[in-house]
């Protein structure tokens, strides 16, 4: 079932994604049936825990899963369906319409490159730009993103930068292109949490004076709240709630939704108040019939085990699946 | 499957029993150990034994010289036998002498780090560059020649590779907050080495020190071989392959049975090791 | 970078300066020496060391003109070969051990990497056995058995190649570099191919592809530096395994080389010969290691600090 929301033609349209691994004695499924639309220029949070799937969402659609993942749907994007792509056809829009910058800044740029030259790649590669004319665009860039000294810095080597820099770098050379769509996987998690703002706050605003739509992985809702128009709730591979932010702040529908806000502190808790907790572990998904939050729900009912709930509109632009949000019949 | 709670060491174990490569060798090596010490019983003369009525005989497997015998009248497959048990004993003996010493050497500069483990690891560094075999002879010259000489070069150059590993196991350990305690317990340095360090090397140890073995056995072989190691009378797979490489144009069981023997424990070595390195250390693949 | 090479050449010194002083000692002190007391030699031979060697002046006088015979490449006489110095012996053999040496280098670095590159991209097919043999006969089984079944093999019943020796010319050569290249053909290859599978798996890789710069870029431009730097790194013991190889070699093939000199030597105690060639090698070995570290260094910045 399509999102709600959508006046215009989304620009991105994910139909049942699913992605599954192969392991040695079984399989398991990562993403479970998600149908997600992302508007032009939006920002989307897709919120979870650590093995909910989130990231193997974007993984999937640029063509990166492992060698023994599967995604299985449709993920369509200006009329073409990228899982159906190969990985030729898919290198004419990663890079440059639709671009994804990682978790992991120490390990994600390659050591033995000068950073301009990492930069002026993707505008050699898909632009034909001369190395001079890609060098000084490379270096506009690192001084839009506010590397300082950028001339000098772009002629050294990564180990020679901060993580908060080699992040900025990455958002640099992914929003060079100008592309439609940028995809973030956690892009401040392994940050210090001083710099974590300023470099968010520097994606967004490039991204939006470019019109890019952002599609944002994150399990911290402090990072959603600051960003997102609307945010995707993820659980155990399954689309648990997707609403715009600001109403899923104030009355969130889905049981793990409220059970997330609730785990989170805010600056306006009384300095004695406890942190909810969600009581369990998560587990990779696929494997139950049921709901696969019914394991750690307090308020489930014996349905929840058996019967997983269907995603159902639940407010303006909302959706959630949860069997106690159905009207009674 | 139920999951019974295992010890770390016997779940890797378990891994190791599964590997089929891994077990079939672990039974060549223990068939050959027995035929080579054992077997030399059931005949009727020793290797240095001449029977000057079957000089140079092929090999008809006929009885009792099943391989025939060499131009001295030796018979063959007992002098490769008795070579076995040379060959075989220096190369557990001088594993395990190695090894000790490398533990250790490794241990020692590990936990103490600083200045110690610096020059410790300097000399480490500078005689592992060094081309192998010139060390081994070197040291083989200097002890006086002879078996035990031969023997202690060869342990005297292989303790390098375990003290390497061990030493970098060590300075991981020496962090630990266990050793931590034990220090502020009052245990004396020597103690901490032998009762902390060292056991929880023991399986680093036991991945790459089963190296060690072959690589012992192969030194003495080609020490053998090239003249300088175990020498006539005295049988030894090195020395008895020279003999074969004389005779090769015309005869090559006497290539064939030694090599063959040599080829065969150095095989079922190194897949024992790489089933111990793939059992212990999944990571590696 | 410079400052990265003189650090490197002040180290090596320091190495040499170390091995020749041992080099020294362990001539003068090692059993049946030409220098040892119980030693059974012909007056002349003995009159002639001792003028030599000048083993009437203080210890230090002597390694002092050891050193500087050394700066001019003068290792001493031969204790065996009476009419010819260590240097004449050195020079006459040197040019087979390099050949065969640097064949066997070249030929296990090629053949190693491709079979190692093969075997890392399509994993478990035919190159993936065919590698996993070479790796296994290369590593377990001996040269000085290969060798002579080799012989055996190529030469006696095929009658494809000489069996040794040194009439044949550059023919003579094929099965020598052949199997001293064999280990190392199985060596590197594992090398390359657990190195490429790890690259190939590493975060910046996937940076790469997500620039939809293309499969052969990405390899080229940022898989293959890194996939390849422990097989160069690697090269530098390569030379000294090389070396240990040339010494079998030259013996199973009959070749006039500098390490079967040094086995002829040892077994006949002709010290100054032996660590006049054991020098030769330890200087081979430090250059060639300096060597390889620079070259990861031009390739890998953070070497060049670290």
């Amino acid at each position: 079932m399509p999102s709600t929301q959508m006046t215009a033609e989304p620009l991105l349209s994910l139909r049942d994604l699913t992605v599954r691994f192969r392991l040695p004695d079984r399989e398991v499924v990562a993403v479970d049936r998600v149908s997600l639309d992302l508007a032009p220029g939006e920002v989307l949070g897709i919120v979870g825990e650590s093995g909910s799937g989130k990231s193997q969402i974007l993984f999937a659609l640029m063509g990166l899963l492992a060698s023994n993942g599967k995604a299985g749907g449709q993920a369509l994007f200006r009329g073409q369906d990228l899982l159906a792509m190969k990985p030729a056809e898919l290198d004419r829009v990663r890079g440059v319409q639709m671009s994804m910058i990682f978790q992991d800044p120490m390990t994600s740029l390659n050591p033995y490159q000068r950073v301009g030259d990492q930069l002026a790649e993707g505008l050699r590669v898909h632009r034909g730009l001369g190395r001079s004319e890609a060098r000084q665009a490379a270096v506009a860039m690192l001084e839009r993103v506010r590397i300082p000294d950028a001339a000098a810095r772009a002629m050294r080597y990564p180990h020679e930068f901060s993580g908060g820099m080699r992040q900025r770098v990455m958002i640099a050379m992914a929003l060079l292109m100008k592309p439609a769509i940028l995809l973030a996987d956690e892009p401040t998690t392994a940050l210090d949490v001083t710099i974590q703002a300023q470099v968010l706050d520097l994606m967004a605003e490039l991204a939006r004076e470019n019109g890019t739509a952002v599609v944002l992985v994150t399990h911290d809702l402090g990072v959603v709240a600051r960003l997102c128009d609307r945010v995707a709730v993820l659980y155990g591979g399954r689309l648990m709630e997707e609403s715009p932010a600001e109403a899923l702040f104030d009355a969130p529908k889905h049981p793990y939704s409220a059970g997330l806000l609730r785990a989170t502190p805010r600056l306006d808790d009384a300095m004695t108040a406890r942190l909810g907790t969600i009581p369990g572990q998560p587990r990779a998904g696929g494997m139950s019939p049921g709901c696969p939050f019914a394991p750690r729900c307090e308020v489930k009912l014996p349905l929840c085990d058996t019967t997983q709930p269907p995603l159902r509109e639940v407010g303006p632009a909302r959706r959630a699946a949860c069997h106690l949000l159905e009207q009674p019949a | 499957m139920a999951d019974k709670h295992l010890s770390t060491t016997q779940l890797q174990f378990r891994r190791f029993a599964k590997n089929r490569l891994a077990m079939a060798s672990v039974f060549v090596l223990l068939a050959i150990v027995l035929i080579c010490f054992l077997g030399p019983y059931a005949f009727p003369f020793t290797g240095e034994d001449a029977d000057f009525d079957h000089i140079s005989a092929p090999a008809e497997f006929i009885w009792p010289h099943l391989f025939g015998t060499d131009d001295y009248g030796r018979d063959l497959l007992v002098r490769v036998l008795e070579g076995g048990q040379v060959s075989l004993a220096i190369g557990f003996l001088g594993a395990l002498s190695a090894g000790v010493i490398g533990v250790l050497y490794g241990a020692i500069a590990g936990y103490a780090g600083g200045r110690t483990d610096g020059l410790m690891m300097r000399t480490v560094e500078i005689l592992y560059g060094f081309p192998y075999v010139i060390l081994v002879i070197l040291l083989s010259l200097l002890f006086g020649g002879g078996t035990l000489a031969l023997f202690a070069a060869i342990v005297f150059t292989l303790w390098l590779t375990p003290a390497v590993i061990v030493r970098a196991q060590a300075q991981s350990l020496a962090r630990r907050e266990f050793v931590e305690a034990a220090r502020a317990g009052g245990m004396t340095p020597a103690r901490i080495v032998v009762g902390h360090i060292v056991p929880n090397c023991v399986s680093v140890v036991i991945v790459y020190g089963s190296l060690l073995v072959p690589e012992v056995i192969l030194s003495e072989s080609f020490l053998s071989f090239l003249g300088i190691g175990i020498k006539e009378p005295q049988a030894s797979w090195g020395n008895l392959i020279q003999a074969g490489t004389a005779a090769m144009d015309t005869d090559l069981r006497l290539l064939l049975l030694p090599g063959g023997f040599l080829v065969a424990v150095l095989l079922s070595l190194n897949f024992i090791a790489d089933g111990l390195r793939d059992a212990f250390d999944p990571n590696d693949r | 970078m410079g400052r990265f090479l003189a650090r490197r050449l002040w180290e090596g010194g320091l190495t040499l300066a170390a091995l020749v002083t041992l080099t020294f000692f362990v001539m003068r002190l090692a059993p049946g020496g030409p220098f040892s007391k119980n030693r059974k030699i012909s007056p002349e031979v003995l009159a002639n060391i001792q003028e030599r060697f000048h083993l009437d002046e203080p210890v230090w006088q002597q390694f002092a003109r050891y050193v500087w015979g050394l700066m001019h490449l003068d290792f001493g006489p031969s204790t065996r070969f009476r009419d010819y110095s260590v240097g004449d012996i050195i020079a006459s053999g040197l040019p087979w051990s390099l050949t065969i040496g640097f064949w066997a280098i070249l030929i296990a670095a090629l053949v190693g990497v491709g079979l190692g590159m093969a075997g890392a991209m399509r994993r478990n097919g035919a190159t993936d056995l065919v590698a996993g043999l070479v790796g296994v006969i290369g590593i377990a089984v001996p040269i000085f058995v290969i060798g002579p079944l080799f012989q055996v093999i190529f030469a006696l019943r095929l009658n494809w190649l000489p069996v040794g020796g040194t009439d044949a010319g550059w023919r003579a050569l094929i099965l020598p570099v052949i199997v001293l290249a064999l280990p190392n053909i199985a060596y590197i290859s594992r090398l390359t191919r657990t190195s490429m599978i790890e690259t190939l798996r590493e975060n910046h890789v996937r940076t790469a592809r997500a620039k939809g710069i293309g499969a052969r870029r990405v390899l080229t431009g940022h898989v293959l530096t890194g996939a390849l730097l422990p097989v160069i790194a690697y090269l530098g013991p390569a030379t000294a395994a090389i070396i240990t190889g040339s010494i079998l070699i030259e013996t199973v093939f009959a070749l006039p080389g500098i390490g079967r000199h040094f086995v002829d030597a040892a077994l006949n105690r002709d010290y100054p010969l032996v660590m006049g060639i054991t020098l030769l090698y330890g200087a081979l070995v430090i250059l060639f290691n300096i060597l390889t570290d620079l070259v990861r260094g031009w390739l890998d910045p953070r070497v060049r600090n670290g």
